[in-house]
């Protein structure tokens, strides 16, 4: 079994496509890059499996979220992965009439992504 | 009178070292009110202004345990919003149209008589009140107090077409029949920790103006006694400086008037009120004529004097003349009497007998007769002496009358020379006067009587007709000058006492100047040291809730007083200052009253332990959403917290942050028909994610031993805190001892034991009596979930999440 993906240059993509105005992504980006954060919350949390030598899959993310809390060793942090998790998803399915996030707003939710990230596997 | 105001003035006072400053009296004197402040400039003092009956709320700490609503707006047949009593956040969540802001509108028109939202709309607007599918309109609600043995009741019902203004609310307290609302003191505290905002309110917050936003803040302060003192201060300023003004304004005219008339008061007065200081002693003094300055009598004196002059009476001086004659004619009658020579020859002998009693005996010095003069002839001499004496006595008394009627003269003309001598100056003229009475006078040089007789004859017409001129020239000049200063005088008096009260008052400006002065200073001082907890909550408020805006909020002051009051918000964007609320989006407008609002609302002096929140997500961007579910868990820590949204961001945030809420859900048939549905409460939260982790079918065994049992923990705790704090909030206990207890009471075992035992300590006993009456299966479940590591299989975790729903259940019906 390959092991999960390193969450940070995933991050890092969506934060560059937040970042650099180029005209390929014109319009796009805010629902690109709040893919590439999703992923990487998804590889933080698998990696923290990993470390715990847990095997998730096939378990529900929102199962995950849960035990997130028990293993975080930092609650309001798992609670606020698990907020952005659903804000990210969201913005990544498409919702009619839904507009797409705002600069701030993904900025916000790539800042918890990245808290995770260093929680999980500190540099 | 708040005490406590006084004594943060005295303080300040002493800090300023400004309490021996004479106007520190004025300051302490403005507090007691106007009519304390006035007896302490005057010096007295009067009885300390009557406390002003502050209504203390009669009941605090209230927590709402239902809302009632029937007829009312979107509401028709009756419905009852239950709600947690106690410290906690509950969204009440439904579509636009639900019904669910009619719990909302409910709740404010029945404690308050109206709503907020209603007060700026058109009439229509509030006629609407009424639910077109039901005729009965009721609005209740149930509150828990502390102190309160039982539950108090507020209603207010509506006849079937009655007006919206004509149903009264009732209060009834732990089943005592029902009262007027007020008693229950809430009055006040509605308007100043006003518990209810909607999404109207929070626009209008801020657009109402500065000065609104301003009172709404500083009604919480409980700074009315300082507004009152200043204005005492000011008030008695202004009394002074228009008092001032107005003496000074009135002199200008009183002196272009005094100007015109020819009299030596108005001249006086001119004087006197014409400097920079005017000297009213002196213009008392001529108003009273008297002589207050040097110089002499003054003119009116002189020329009263000249006309009081008496002219010699014609009948007086004709006596006088008479009396001359008859006393010269008695005289020439008595010379050849032996009355006079008896009166000679005593003359004569008691010469001698001064001659014998100084020289001793001798000859006699006239006839020479040898030894005539000796003790014999003493002695007999004497005795003849007397004899001749007594025969003298007539011709003595006609001698006397002589010399009597030779002064009467000088009598018969009473001059006043003081008068006279400065009748030039108030321009009488004095020759003819002169004349006469010279011509008069010579009567001095006359011996013989006769002749004195006949010079007075004569010289007494002429005299008679000088004075009598001058006298009656005197007295139409005297006239002439009344009739100019009487009406002047009368204002001169009423002037004289504008300008003392002025002068009086002027000395007490320079003393009230700075008696306000720092008063206003140190009200300043005083406000912002009180407004300063709640502008840091506020600004935490808001730093929560602006996420990413670029928005930065400083320092938010209360500033100015009178009409110019406002808020003053730091506000930066982008680093740059001074910005104006207008380059706020209405989220962040929205954001930015909810945090001024929240920290007014949840103050410790409010009677009331509950917030209701009307729809504050709309408009507001997704992220701040998530701050909003922070900022509402942050209140709901010791303040029962109730939002209704008809957006579901909030209850997503809320669930996703695992913020402990409990969510209800209202949906409206047809016909007004409104149901509530309890969604969610932070017991079903936990068991729910319990019983997600505990049914993933592929979840690690380790994972779900070190999950499950610890949820369904949390969820057990926090149905024993629910079950205590309904309890003992029920028996009006106060919520912090409550929220204490429960804090104390640390683990599941101790909770439980509060739960079944009111007795955190008895928690030997709690297994038992959950095996005795709650089953075998349930004091299991219990016992997993306290134990610190559970061995719990995948299996078995699901078994343990239901037995827990059944043990919630259980302990629920405890209550």
């Amino acid at each position: 079994m390959t092991g999960p993906a390193d969450p940070r240059p995933l991050l890092e993509l969506a934060d560059g496509l937040l970042r650099r105005a180029e005209p390929a992504t014109a319009g796009l980006w805010p629902r690109a890059s709040a893919l590439l954060a999703l992923q990487a919350l998804e590889a933080g949390v698998a990696r923290l499996w990993q470390r715990h030598a847990l095997d998730f899959h096939g378990c529900s993310m929102r199962t995950q979220l849960i035990c997130l809390r028990s293993y975080l060793e930092d609650a309001p942090l798992a609670a606020r992965a698990s907020h952005t998790w659903s804000a990210l998803s969201r913005a990544c399915h498409h919702h009619a009439y839904e507009l797409a996030p705002t600069s701030t707003e993904l900025e916000d939710w790539f800042a918890v992504v990245g808290e995770l990230v260093r929680k999980v596997e500190p540099a | 009178m708040d005490p406590g105001i006084r004594s943060l003035v005295e303080s300040r006072l002493e800090a300023d070292d400004s309490a021996n400053h004479a106007w520190s009296g004025l300051v302490l004197a403005a507090l007691g009110g106007r009519e304390v402040l006035e007896a302490e400039l005057s010096g007295g003092s009067a009885a300390p202004r009557a406390v002003a009956a502050r209504t203390a709320p009669v009941l605090v700490g209230a927590f709402l345990k239902d809302v009632l609503v029937e007829g009312f707006r979107g509401i028709g047949p009756q419905q009852t919003l239950s709600l947690r009593p106690g410290p906690g956040l509950t969204l009440v969540v439904g579509r636009n149209g639900s019904g669910k802001s009619s719990f909302a509108e409910g709740l404010e028109v029945l404690l308050t008589g109206d709503s907020l939202r209603w007060k700026e709309r058109a009439a229509v607007w509030r006629e609407g009140w009424r639910n077109l599918h039901h005729p009965a309109a009721s609005l209740g609600a149930t509150f828990l107090v502390e102190g309160a043995r039982g539950p108090c009741v507020v209603s207010r019902r509506w006849d079937e077409g009655a007006e919206f203004e004509t149903a009264a609310a009732t209060a009834a307290l732990d089943g005592a029949p029902a009262s007027d609302l007020g008693a229950l003191g809430w009055t006040a505290a509605l308007r100043t920790h006003r518990p209810f905002l909607s999404y109207n309110e929070l626009g209008s917050l801020l657009d109402e103006g500065p000065s609104k936003l301003y009172d709404a803040l500083s009604s919480i302060l409980g700074l009315e006694d300082l507004v009152e003192a200043l204005a005492a201060l000011q008030e008695a300023r202004r009394t002074r400086e228009k008092a001032l003004k107005e003496a000074t304004d009135a002199r200008e005219g009183l002196v272009a008037r005094l100007r015109e008339v020819d009299d030596e008061r108005a001249r006086r007065v001119v004087a006197a009120a014409s400097g920079k200081e005017w000297d009213l002693d002196a213009v008392e003094a001529a108003l009273g004529g008297f002589a207050g300055t040097a110089g002499g009598p003054a003119e009116g004196d002189v020329l009263r004097g000249i006309a009081s002059l008496e002219p010699p009476d014609a009948a007086r001086v004709g006596e006088a003349a008479a009396e001359m004659r008859a006393a010269a004619a008695a005289v020439e009658s008595a010379r050849a009497t032996s009355a006079a020579r008896s009166r000679d020859a005593a003359a004569l002998v008691e010469s001698a007998l001064e001659y014998h009693a100084a020289h001793g005996d001798s000859d006699c010095p006239v006839c020479g007769r040898k030894g005539a003069l000796d003790a014999a002839w003493s002695k007999k001499q004497r005795e003849a002496v007397a004899k001749l004496r007594a025969a003298a006595q007539e011709a003595d008394a006609v001698h006397q009358r002589a010399d009597a009627a030779r002064h009467a003269w000088e009598s018969l003309v009473p001059l006043k020379p003081e008068a006279l001598t400065r009748a030039a100056e108030v321009g009488l003229d004095l020759g003819p006067l002169v004349g006469a009475l010279a011509t008069w006078v010579e009567a001095g040089g006359i011996a013989d009587l006769g002749a004195l007789a006949d010079h007075l004859e004569r010289a007494s017409a002429p005299l008679r007709d000088a004075i009598e001129k001058l006298r009656d020239t005197a007295r139409a000049e005297l006239g002439r000058r009344e009739d100019a200063w009487r009406p002047l005088a009368v204002e001169v008096a009423a002037w004289l006492k504008a300008a003392r009260d002025a002068v009086r008052g002027a000395a007490e400006l320079k003393h009230l100047k700075s008696a306000e002065s720092w008063f206003k200073k140190a009200a300043a001082g005083i406000r912002d040291d009180r407004f300063a907890p709640i502008a840091e909550k506020a600004a935490a408020i808001w730093e929560r809730l602006r996420q990413q805006s670029h928005v930065e909020l400083g320092r938010i002051q209360l500033t100015g007083e009178g009409t110019r009051r406002r808020v003053s918000l730091d506000v930066t964007v982008d680093g740059v200052e001074g910005a104006a609320l207008g380059v706020m989006s209405q989220g962040e407008l929205h954001s930015l009253a909810l945090s001024l609002f929240v920290p007014r609302a949840t103050l410790a002096e409010s009677p009331f332990r509950f917030i209701v929140i009307d729809d504050p997500v709309q408009s507001m961007d997704p992220s701040r959403v998530e701050g909003l579910a922070r900022v509402l868990e942050g209140a709901s820590a010791d303040r029962q917290v109730v939002v209704f949204t008809h957006d579901d961001r909030l209850p997503e945030a809320v669930r996703r942050l695992d913020i402990a809420a409990e969510i209800v859900e209202v949906t409206r048939r047809d016909a007004s028909v409104v149901e509530l549905r309890r969604a969610l409460d932070p017991v079903g939260r936990y068991l729910e994610d319990a019983l997600a982790v505990a049914g993933t079918a592929d979840l690690p065994s380790s994972a779900a031993a070190r999950v499950v049992p610890g949820l369904c923990r949390l969820g057990l705790e926090a149905t024993c805190m629910e079950v205590v704090r309904r309890r003992r909030l029920g028996r009006g206990e106060p919520y912090a001892e409550v929220e204490r207890t429960l804090g104390e009471a640390s683990g599941l075992l101790p909770l439980a034991a509060l739960a079944l035992f009111d007795d955190a300590a008895r928690t030997r006993e709690v297994l038992p009596r959950v095996e005795r009456e709650a089953g075998a299966p349930l004091a299991q479940a219990l016992k997993q979930c306290e134990e610190a590591t559970p061995e719990v299989k995948p299996a078995a975790a699901l078994e343990l999440v239901r037995q827990s729903s059944k043990l919630a259940a259980w302990l629920r019906g405890l209550a």
